[in-house]
This record gives C-alpha cells, sequence and structure tokens, in this order.
C-alpha cells in the first residue's frame, strides 16, 4: 500500500475500498434524511395545491420562465462537471480534477446569481411575502401561499447548494496538496453524491413551481 | 483492476438525457394540459432524479445495503404522500354529525 493510501486509511479499516463503502452507506443514511425534511415540505405544498389549484397557478404565472429554465440547465450541467471531475479523481489526473471541481463551483455561482436575480425581481414586483406583498386578485392570501412555500423552499435549497459551494472548495484545496489518488478519492466521491443530491430536489423544485404557470404566460 | 465505477460514455448520455428531459418539461409546460401539467411535470422530474441517482450518485454501482437505504427513502415519502393526501382528499366524504 502506497504511503499517501495508508495515510488517508482510518486505522478501523481494512482497505480503502472497506473505507469507501461505509462513507457511502453513511453519505446515502444523510441523503435520505435530507429527503424527510424536503419531503415533509413538499407534501405540505401538496396539500396547499390540491386545496387552492386555482390561486396557485396564477402565484406559477408570475414565476421568470426563462430564468427558472436556465438555472435548470446550469445545474444539470454542473451535476456532469462533478461527475467528470470523479472521473479524473478515480484516474489520478489532478490537474483535470481541479479543473472540472473549479468549473462546477462556477456554474454554482451562476446559479446563485441568476437565482438572487429572480428574487431581486419578485421583491420588486411586491411578491416577497409579508407586509411587502401585493396582489390585487380574488385569491390574494392563497397567492401570497404559493410564494411563501417558494421562498421557503429555493431558500432552503440555496443553502444546500453554498454547502455545497464550500464542500467542493474544499475539495480543490485538498486535491492542490495532492491528497486524492486512483486508490483513495472518497470525498470526491461524496461531495459528487452529495452535489447531485441539490440537483435531484431542483428538479422538483422546478416541475412544481415553475411549469404549471407556463401556459399562463 | 477496474478503474472506474461508471464510463465516460456513460456519463455523457446520462447527461444528455438529463438535458433532453429538461427541454421535454419545458415543452409541457406550454401545453395547457389543466392540472395534469404538474402531474407531467413531476413524473418526467422523477426520471431525472432517478438518473440522477443511479449514475451521478452512483446508486445503481453501490452496494446492496446501500439500494435498501435509497428505497427505504422512497418507500417512506411515498408512504408519507399517500397517507397525508389520503386525509386531506377524503375529508368530506363521509358526513359528520354536527358539521
Amino acid at each position: 500500500m502506497s504511503e499517501a493510501v495508508s495515510l488517508a486509511l482510518r486505522e478501523q479499516f481494512a482497505t480503502p475500498t472497506q473505507q469507501r463503502e461505509t462513507a457511502s452507506i453513511g453519505m446515502w443514511i444523510f441523503v435520505v434524511s435530507e429527503t424527510m425534511l424536503f419531503g415533509a415540505l413538499f407534501v405540505a405544498f401538496a396539500v396547499y395545491r390540491l386545496s387552492h389549484p386555482h390561486a396557485f397557478d396564477i402565484g406559477s404565472g408570475e414565476m421568470e420562465l426563462t430564468l427558472g429554465s436556465i438555472n435548470t440547465v446550469i445545474l444539470i450541467c454542473s451535476s456532469f462537471t462533478m461527475a467528470l471531475a470523479v472521473y479524473n479523481a478515480e484516474s489520478g489526473r489532478q490537474g483535470w480534477l481541479v479543473f472540472f471541481l473549479l468549473l462546477t463551483v462556477l456554474l454554482g455561482c451562476i446559479f446563485l446569481g441568476i437565482k438572487f436575480t429572480e428574487y431581486y425581481d419578485h421583491f420588486l414586483d411586491r411578491k416577497a411575502p409579508s407586509i411587502w406583498f401585493q396582489y390585487h386578485g380574488a385569491d390574494a392570501p392563497q397567492v401570497q401561499m404559493f410564494f411563501v412555500f417558494y421562498f421557503i423552499l429555493t431558500a432552503l435549497h440555496v443553502v444546500h447548494l453554498v454547502v455545497g459551494l464550500l464542500l467542493l472548495l474544499l475539495m480543490v484545496i485538498r486535491s492542490l496538496a495532492r491528497t486524492f489518488t486512483p486508490a483513495y478519492h472518497t470525498p470526491i466521491l461524496m461531495t459528487g453524491v452529495y452535489w447531485s443530491f441539490v440537483d435531484v430536489i431542483w428538479v422538483f423544485l422546478y416541475a412544481i413551481f415553475y411549469v404549471p404557470g407556463f401556459h399562463i404566460k | 483492476m477496474k478503474t472506474h465505477l461508471v464510463s465516460l460514455k456513460g456519463y455523457i448520455l446520462t447527461w444528455l438525457a438529463l438535458l433532453a428531459l429538461a427541454g421535454l418539461t419545458i415543452l409541457i409546460g406550454f401545453a395547457n394540459l389543466g392540472q395534469f401539467n404538474i402531474l407531467v411535470a413531476v413524473a418526467i422530474a422523477a426520471a431525472q432524479a432517478s438518473l440522477l441517482a443511479a449514475v451521478y450518485m452512483h446508486g445503481l454501482f453501490g452496494t446492496t445495503l446501500i439500494r435498501v437505504i435509497a428505497a427505504g427513502g422512497i418507500i417512506w415519502f411515498l408512504f408519507f404522500l399517500t397517507l397525508v393526501l389520503g386525509d386531506y382528499m377524503t375529508r368530506g366524504w363521509v358526513p359528520f354529525p354536527g358539521k
């Protein structure tokens, strides 16, 4: 076993493979616990949506279709670049590993920039729930409820995305320090699992918040 | 020794499939299907999530225990969704004395 691998291998594990499988199990348990967190909010959204379908369609019609669609493509591309980072970590190509990690960070930052532009537009349109909210239709309280869900769920997603960006930057630093080898790159694999999970949440957010209002616009 | 969990071709094909499904979601959005718009969009999102979990999160290539954990999460969510919506959607089906 090389020196780098033996240094990365914790004493309770016999082989790097055993360590990687144990880390994967822990990561998937974490992903399932996150599913429960988002799942509860998705179910609450479903209950309100079934109770007020027309008002929620009106709320969805206020979404920025172009920005939301661009963000979906950006996040899918970032999952792809993260997968390529994992691929290069497996091959031991340090340069490409750092390149794809940084590309993923860049795409994540673009996503955040677009998301905050959307938030700013909603704020200017007086669609931020609370005392700033303004809607002159019959279902104003229900439309506001749509925006309550929109801001809570997307903000929770943004928090997860920021954590993902910090993890990616940590991986960049560790890659530059040549911590990872083809035999040991478990943290890169786990960061990839987390980043793709952030993408999983977004595709559902896009489906429930943006798509129903397309035809209204 | 097997170096890669997923081949480069596998990653690229998954990426293209995810983009194609995103395009399909946009097209579905422009069609007026009434309340079915959101159902179809969520079904496509579920297909995208399956691809992401299977290939990019390596769920398909993990140990059996990982698959059991992932399946447990999905089954928990479906139970939760079914029971809660079952409760809300059937309220009023049976007349309650005094209500």
